[in-house]
C-alpha cells in the first residue's frame, strides 16, 4: 500500500497543478453587460501644438467598461476631419496619438480643433479643444499647391469651347491653402478640354524634376475635386522621361508613364501612386514603353495633365490642388 | 547476451487471416428500414406537411481476399435504395471501405486505407461525450445503427492513412515493448488563388506510442500525436501544428481477494502556427485514477483526479461526433413561418447522419444542457477536480450498477475571473429478471440518469449561471417466446437555467458569449417487438411517440412508426 502511495504522490509532485489562472478567456462580462460611466473626461496632453516642429498630442480618457469609441478632430476654420477608433476602457497616447494628419480632406490650418468622443453603444459625448499653432509640414517636392498662381514656367493649352474656366481660384473649399486649380467647360468635338504642361525647368532651370532614382520609392500624389453632378471628367497625367539627359523628350524612344483618373467621386481625394506602377498608355490602354522601359523617376523632365472628357457628355469640371512628389510612402497630408 | 535476446511476436495468430483456408469471404451487412412518421405542432402550421413515409434498402458487401496467409484485402461498396427509387433514381453506390493489411517478413503488423485507430484517451480517442446514458430496447437499436454508420467501435476514430506495430520481448527487467504507429491524411489541399494565404495545406495527423510492460504488475506508455500541415502544398506559408506528447501508465496489484491499481495519463500540448509561433498554445494535463476490485462480492471502488489545463488542446481526443451547428434533416423546418428545428436531444438518436466519422480540428460546438460538464469527454480542456464511482456486478448477475460523480472546476474563467463548478452524476443500473428467476427467457431492465449541475456565482447578475439537467432512460428487453422480445424505452431529458456560451473565432480565440436560457423537457415513449432469426439478423417493428417543448411558443410532438430489418454477415 506504501507503494502506491508514494507513487501517487510522486506522480502528482512531478506537475505541478494548476493554479488559479490570473487571466480570463475572451472579452470581459463586465465590460459587455456592465454599466458604462465616464470615469475620467476627455483632455489633450497639451493646449496647443506645433505640428511643423514636430510636435504631436493625445488624448486622454477614462472609462466604466471596456467600449467602442470614436474620435473626431474637427479644425473650426479648415473643416478638415480626423478621426480615430478603437475598442479600449480608456484613451492614452499609443491610442489617440496624433501627428496633424488629416482623415478627410482638407488638410489642417493653423487654427482651433474641436476633439469629440462619441461611443457607439452610448449616449455620452466628451469634447475638449486643441490648437494648432503650426500646421504639420509635408515633405517632399512640391509641383504646386497653387498658393503663388500660375507658374510663368508651365505651359497650357485651353480649348476654346463653351463655359471655359481653366484658372487658379481662391476660396474656402481649397483642400490645402487657400487656392486650387480649376478645370471646367464644354467641348464637344474632342476629348480635350484643357491642358496644363508642368515643366522641370520651371523649378530653377533644372533638367529633371529632383527625385529619387529608385521608382518604387517615389510616390506622386494628386488632390482632385469631383463636381456634384458630373461624373464624366478624366484627369490624365503624363510623366515624360529625357532618358538620354540631352534636355529634349522625344516619344519615340523615350518612355512616357501615365495615369489616368476618371472623376467619379464628389468633393477632394486624395490620389497617391507609386511611380513604378504606372505604365504607359495608348489611347487609356497600357502599351509598352517607347523608350528602355525603365521607370527613370530621376530624368521625369515634363509633367502632362490633360483634362479630358466624352465630347458627347457635356459639361466637364473638376479641380487640382497641391501636387507633391513624396518618397518612402504615399502622402499622408 | 541473453538479454539482447527478443522474441519477435506476430509470426503466430496469422491463422485469422486466412479462416479455414478461404481465399475469398463475403463479409458486410443489410439494413432496411421503413418509417411512417406523424408531426404536430401546437401553433398554427398549415405548410410543413405532417405525414411523411420513407425507408431505404441498404447493402453493404465486402470482399475479404487473401491472397497468402500473410496479407488481406477488403473492399466494401455500399448499395443504397432509397424507397420510391425506380430505374436507378435513388440508388446510389459508394465505397465504404477499403483497406490492405497483413505482417510483413513476420515481424510487422500494418494496415493501409481505411484504419480504426485510437491511442489514450488524451492523444487519439473517440469519447462519446453526448449520449450520456447507456441504452437498452428500441434506443439500443438506434444506437447501434449510427454506430455502424460511422465505424464507432471501442473508440476508435474512422481515418484513412497507414498503421503498423510490431513488438519486442525481453526475457529480463522488461517482458515487452511494443511500438504502434500511424500516419493519416485530414483534409486534403487546395491550392487557392494568387492572393498568398489562400490556400488550403494538406493536413496530416500521425503519431505513436511504445508500451512498455515490465511486468503483469506495470505498464508503461509513451505517446506521442501531432497534427501538421505540409508546406509548399498550397499558396500557403502558415502551417498549423498541434502536438501532443503524454505518459501513461497502469500499475496492479491482483491479490486473492482484492485487486489495486493505479492508472493514469499525464502530458503537454502545444497548439500553434508557423507564422505565429509565439501565439500558440501550451498547457498540460493530468489524470490519476485508483481502483480497488474487491473480488468476492463483485464491488470496484474508482476514485481519481483530472486537471486538464485552459490552453490544453489535443484534437484527435476532443473532437465531438457531431456538430451542433448543423441543420436537421428530419422536419428540419416547422409552423407556418418555417422557422428551424433546432437539434433535440432525441434526434442524436433518431439521425445517423449527423454524426462524422472523421474527427474535426477547430473547437466544435456544443450542448449545454446535454453536457456542460464535459463536453469533449474526459479530455475537455479547462477542467479539474475529482471524481469518484463504484462499479457493482453481483455474482448471481441479476444487478449490475455503475456509477460515477464528478466534482469539477474551470481553472480559468470566460469573461471573468468567476469559475464555473460543475456536478455530474451518471450511473445505469441492470436488473437481470431472468437470472433472479432463474427463467430461461431473457428479461432485463436498465436504468441510466445522468444529472448535470453547472454553477457560477457572481456579484453581478450578467456573470451568474446556474444550469441544471436531467438524462434519464428506461429500457427493457423482454423475452416472450423463444427469440421474441417485446421492447419498450422510455427517454426523459430536462433542461433549466442559464449559460453564457463562448462565441469563438475559427482558431478558437473567444470574441464574445452569448446568453443561453432554456427551460424545456423532452420526452419520448416507444415500444415495439423484435425477433431473432438468429443472432446476427433480426427484425423489429416500433411505436414511438416524442414530445419536446424546449421552445416555450413552438413546442411540438411526433410519433414514428419504424420498422427494422438489420443482417450482418
Amino acid at each position: 500500500m506504501k507503494y502506491y502511495i508514494t507513487l501517487s504522490a510522486l506522480i502528482l509532485v512531478l506537475f505541478s497543478c494548476h493554479k488559479k489562472d490570473s487571466k480570463i478567456d475572451g472579452p470581459s462580462l463586465e465590460d459587455l453587460n456592465g454599466q458604462f460611466s465616464v470615469l475620467s473626461p476627455l483632455a489633450a496632453s497639451i493646449d496647443s501644438v506645433d505640428f511643423a516642429s514636430g510636435e504631436t498630442v493625445y488624448f486622454t480618457a477614462l472609462f466604466s467598461k471596456t467600449s467602442e469609441w470614436n474620435l473626431k478632430i474637427t479644425g473650426l476654420v479648415s473643416g478638415a476631419v480626423k478621426t480615430m477608433t478603437g475598442t479600449s476602457n480608456e484613451l492614452k497616447a499609443s491610442s489617440s496619438l496624433w501627428s496633424g494628419e488629416t482623415t478627410n480632406l482638407p488638410i489642417f490650418k493653423n487654427e482651433n480643433c474641436k476633439v469629440e468622443l462619441t461611443f457607439p453603444n452610448e449616449p455620452d459625448t466628451l469634447i475638449a479643444y486643441v490648437k494648432i499653432i503650426q500646421a504639420k509640414v509635408n515633405s517632399g517636392f512640391l509641383i504646386s499647391d497653387f498658393e503663388n498662381g500660375f507658374n510663368s514656367g508651365w505651359t497650357s493649352f485651353i480649348q476654346s469651347g463653351a463655359n471655359m474656366n481653366f484658372q487658379v481660384l481662391s476660396d474656402a473649399s481649397s483642400p490645402q491653402g487657400n487656392k486650387y486649380y480649376n478645370m471646367a467647360g464644354t467641348v464637344d468635338w474632342d476629348w480635350l478640354i484643357g491642358l496644363v504642361n508642368f515643366k522641370s525647368t520651371a523649378y530653377g532651370g533644372a533638367p529633371a524634376f529632383p527625385l529619387s532614382a529608385n521608382s518604387d520609392n517615389v510616390y506622386f500624389n494628386v488632390m482632385i475635386y469631383g463636381e456634384e453632378g458630373t461624373t464624366n471628367s478624366l484627369v490624365l497625367f503624363q510623366f515624360e522621361e529625357d532618358e538620354n539627359s540631352n534636355g529634349i523628350f522625344s516619344s519615340a524612344s523615350e518612355d512616357m508613364y501615365s495615369k489616368e483618373i476618371k472623376v467619379d467621386w464628389i468633393g477632394w481625394k486624395l490620389i497617391s501612386v507609386k511611380y513604378s506602377d504606372l505604365v504607359n498608355l495608348v489611347n487609356g490602354v497600357p502599351a509598352a514603353p517607347n523608350g528602355n522601359g525603365v521607370h527613370d523617376s530621376d530624368k521625369i523632365k515634363t509633367i502632362n495633365m490633360l483634362h479630358l472628357a466624352n465630347p458627347n457628355s457635356g459639361f466637364a469640371k473638376s479641380k487640382l490642388d497641391y501636387i507633391i512628389f513624396t518618397e518612402n510612402g504615399p502622402l499622408v497630408p | 547476451m541473453k538479454a539482447l535476446l527478443f522474441i519477435i511476436l506476430f509470426s503466430l495468430g496469422l491463422s485469422a487471416f486466412s479462416q479455414e483456408g478461404k481465399k475469398v469471404q463475403f463479409v458486410g451487412g443489410a439494413r432496411s428500414l421503413i418509417s411512417q412518421s406523424d408531426f404536430t405542432s401546437d401553433v398554427s402550421d398549415t405548410v410543413t406537411a405532417p405525414k411523411t413515409t420513407g425507408g431505404y434498402a441498404l447493402i453493404d458487401l465486402g470482399f475479404k481476399i487473401n491472397p497468402n496467409e500473410n496479407t488481406e484485402v477488403l473492399g466494401m461498396i455500399r448499395i443504397n435504395n432509397q424507397f420510391g427509387g425506380f430505374y436507378g433514381a435513388g440508388v446510389t453506390f459508394d465505397v465504404r471501405q477499403i483497406h490492405v493489411k497483413g505482417v510483413a517478413g513476420k515481424v510487422l503488423r500494418y494496415q493501409i486505407g481505411n484504419i480504426d485507430y485510437k491511442l489514450t484517451p488524451y492523444t487519439f480517442y473517440n469519447h462519446n461525450p453526448d449520449l450520456l446514458v447507456q441504452s437498452l430496447g428500441i434506443n439500443k437499436i438506434k444506437e447501434e445503427v449510427l454506430n455502424y454508420e460511422s465505424f464507432y467501435k471501442n473508440n476508435n476514430w474512422r481515418q484513412q492513412g497507414a498503421a503498423a506495430d510490431f513488438a519486442i520481448q525481453f526475457p529480463k527487467i522488461i517482458q515487452e515493448l511494443k511500438f504502434n504507429g500511424f500516419i493519416t491524411r485530414l483534409n486534403p489541399s487546395a491550392p487557392g488563388t494568387v492572393t498568398p494565404g489562400s490556400g488550403l495545406l494538406e493536413r496530416l495527423y500521425g503519431g505513436g506510442n511504445v508500451i512498455m510492460k515490465q511486468s503483469k504488475y506495470l505498464t508503461i506508455g509513451v505517446n506521442h500525436v501531432r497534427i501538421f500541415d505540409l508546406l509548399q502544398t498550397a499558396n500557403n506559408d502558415n502551417a498549423y501544428r498541434n502536438v501532443v506528447n503524454s505518459i501513461s501508465y497502469d500499475l496492479n496489484k491482483d491479490g486473492k481477494k482484492i485487486k489495486l491499481s493505479l492508472d493514469g495519463e499525464s502530458g503537454m500540448s502545444k497548439s500553434f502556427s508557423t507564422q505565429n509561433a509565439e501565439g500558440g498554445l501550451s498547457d498540460f494535463f493530468i489524470h490519476v485514477k485508483g481502483q480497488v476490485s474487491f473480488k468476492k462480492c463483485g464491488l470496484k471502488l474508482k476514485m481519481a483526479y483530472m486537471e486538464n489545463g485552459a490552453d490544453f488542446r489535443s484534437f484527435g481526443a476532443q473532437s465531438k461526433r457531431m456538430d451542433f451547428n448543423q441543420v436537421n434533416s428530419f422536419y428540419d423546418r416547422y409552423t407556418n413561418s418555417q422557422i428551424l428545428r433546432p437539434l433535440s436531444y432525441y434526434d442524436l438518436y433518431n439521425d445517423p447522419s449527423l454524426y462524422s466519422s472523421s474527427f474535426s480540428t477547430k473547437i466544435m460546438s456544443f450542448n449545454p444542457s446535454i453536457n456542460n460538464v464535459l463536453p469533449y469527454g474526459i479530455a475537455t480542456f479547462n477542467r479539474q477536480g475529482f471524481y469518484a464511482g463504484f462499479n457493482y456486478s453481483d455474482p448471481k448477475k441479476i444487478i449490475a450498477a455503475d456509477v460515477t460523480f464528478y466534482r469539477l472546476g474551470e481553472i480559468r474563467g470566460q469573461g471573468t475571473t468567476q469559475l464555473r463548478s460543475f456536478s455530474y452524476l451518471t450511473s445505469t443500473v441492470s436488473f437481470n429478471l431472468s437470472n433472479w428467476m432463474h427463467w430461461k427467457k431473457k428479461q432485463v431492465f436498465q436504468l441510466g440518469l445522468a444529472y448535470q449541475k453547472t454553477e457560477r456565482s457572481s456579484q453581478f447578475t450578467f456573470e451568474q449561471i446556474n444550469l441544471k439537467s436531467l438524462t434519464a432512460s428506461l429500457g427493457l428487453e423482454l423475452e416472450i417466446c423463444p427469440d421474441l422480445y417485446l421492447l419498450g424505452s422510455a427517454f426523459l431529458f430536462t433542461s433549466k437555467g442559464n449559460e453564457s456560451m463562448p462565441v469563438r473565432t475559427p482558431e478558437g480565440t473567444i470574441i464574445n458569449f452569448n446568453e443561453y436560457l432554456v427551460d424545456g423537457k423532452e420526452i419520448n415513449l416507444s415500444s415495439g417487438i423484435k425477433f431473432n432469426f438468429s443472432k446476427e439478423v433480426y427484425v423489429a417493428a416500433v411505436y414511438e411517440s416524442n414530445k419536446n417543448n424546449f421552445s416555450a411558443e413552438n413546442p411540438y410532438k411526433y410519433n414514428q412508426i419504424l420498422l427494422y430489418y438489420i443482417m450482418k454477415f
